[in-house]
């Protein structure tokens, strides 16, 4: 933990008192060292987000494909992704879990439809191209069923976690006027449609097909809005990494992630999940061939979930942190 | 600070020919509620949306809030106000008439 890193200007509560009996830890003047809401991140030099969702939305939209004003032109693959919701992370048998800190998290939800994506977007511009960081601190369910029970339960492992999918981050970054753009996107796949467990990180091979290429007749699927055809995405090398879905369907518990990307070379740099770090550097990176108009300095991040079964699958996210180093 | 608000557009230009359900949404946070139903095509002779605020500990198990339920016979915009409704918050909706179909956009307004 690099605690230098945590001098950070917050010029409102830098000018604020404090009372008597506050102990005021000695520090140069405007600056506050140890955040305990941020003292659990390891962000780059620059703050642009910090995210607590006991704060709100704090701007993470649904996903939509592009339009002209009709919603009915929305592409099938991108026209219902689902709003974004603040959970206070209640279940069924306990009640509250609440967040990690707090009460609320992000919580991402698809319906009980396979394949089904729910997807939540962040827009930003960026100022210069350079190493980009993306942290958050999450859990993933996959909603009570109440089927028939399994005769064969052994009381550790739950059927519940074979009806989790999959959750992806990415990226959509477009560098200038006419390009070049590219979208990275790093897919942790849990478990088949099959309900096997996969529990690896991959990324993709084959770019997001866009509304314009939609609309130049390049679609070729409609369940997977990341890649031209369902297979493009590949194992990161050593990226098996089983989760901790802790034996129940309401039992959640909170998993660090931390991922970098450089604008300046168009490519991941690293992604940190817990204890597991993979060097994402020899990883290709799919660019748009053809220039995009409006999009200059692009920088947007994306979360998503999917279904693999006719199941609602969660994500929660309790916080996130994105840091530059301009 | 200012009271933190949402809008959840629950259905987009969605069509239907019989009964169902808005996902679960969760509205702990919440202290006021406004459904917006714009129905933007019906059709079917007679026919009708009767559309039921239902209510739900857990987003598992729901039942029927208790305010009575937005009717619509045709194309147009019509609000509900909800107070007091907990953590969970959908819309039941049930078509009548001879072969009904609508196309609707929802919201969910919410305020803390």
């Amino acid at each position: 933990m690099n605690r230098r890193r945590f001098g950070l200007m917050i010029p409102a509560a830098a000018g604020a008192p404090l009372p008597a009996q506050v102990a005021r830890p000695q520090r140069a003047a405007g600056r506050i060292p140890d955040d305990p809401r941020l003292a659990r991140f390891n962000p780059l030099k620059r703050i642009l987000v910090f995210d607590d969702f006991d704060e709100g939305i704090n701007g993470w939209a649904e996903l939509v494909s592009n339009h002209n004003g009709n919603l009915d032109d929305l592409r099938p693959v991108l026209r219902d992704m689902r709003p974004a919701q603040l959970s206070n992370c209640t279940f069924f048998d306990t009640g509250t879990h609440g967040s990690m800190s707090g009460t609320y998290a992000l919580k991402l939800a698809t319906r009980a439809r396979q394949f089904h994506t729910a997807a939540s977007i962040k827009r930003l511009t960026f100022q210069k191209p350079g190493p980009v960081q993306f942290e958050m601190y999450f859990t993933f369910k996959a909603e009570q069923t109440f089927d028939a029970p399994d005769p064969n339960w052994d009381g550790n492992f739950t059927p519940s976690e074979r009806n989790f999918g999959e959750m992806t981050i990415s990226n959509d970054v477009c560098m200038g006027e006419d390009g070049p753009r590219f979208i990275c996107a790093l897919r942790y796949r849990n478990a088949t449609p099959e309900g096997e467990l996969v529990q690896k990180w991959m990324y993709k091979t084959s770019l997001h097909t866009t509304t314009k290429m939609d609309r130049a007749g390049q679609t070729l699927q409609s369940v997977d809005y990341h890649v031209r055809e369902v297979n493009d995405w590949k194992e990161i090398p050593g990226g098996r990494q089983p989760l901790c879905f802790n034996e129940t369907s309401t039992k959640i518990n909170w998993h660090y992630l931390r991922w970098v990307f450089d604008t300046a070379k168009q490519r991941n740099t690293e992604l940190q999940v817990n204890d597991l770090v993979m060097d994402l550097r020899g990883i290709p990176v799919p660019s748009y061939g053809q220039g995009y108009r409006s999009l200059n300095h692009l920088l947007n991040f994306l979360l998503d979930v999917r279904a693999n079964r006719a199941v609602r699958n969660f994500l929660f996210v309790d916080s996130a942190v994105i840091s530059v180093d301009w | 600070m200012v009271r933190r608000s949402f809008t959840a557009v629950l259905e987009k230009n969605s069509t239907f020919t019989e009964a169902f359900q808005t996902e679960p949404y969760e509205t702990a946070w919440a202290s006021e509620a406004r459904w917006f139903v714009r129905v933007q095509e019906m059709s079917g002779t007679g026919a009708r949306l009767r559309a039921t605020a239902q209510i739900s500990p857990d987003g598992l198990f729901w039942c029927d809030e208790g305010t009575a339920a937005l009717e619509m016979t045709g194309v147009g915009l019509s609000s509900q106000a909800l107070r007091e409704f907990g953590h969970w918050l959908r819309l039941r909706v049930e078509l009548s008439g001879e072969a009904p179909k609508v196309k609707v956009t929802i919201y969910l307004a919410l305020k803390e």
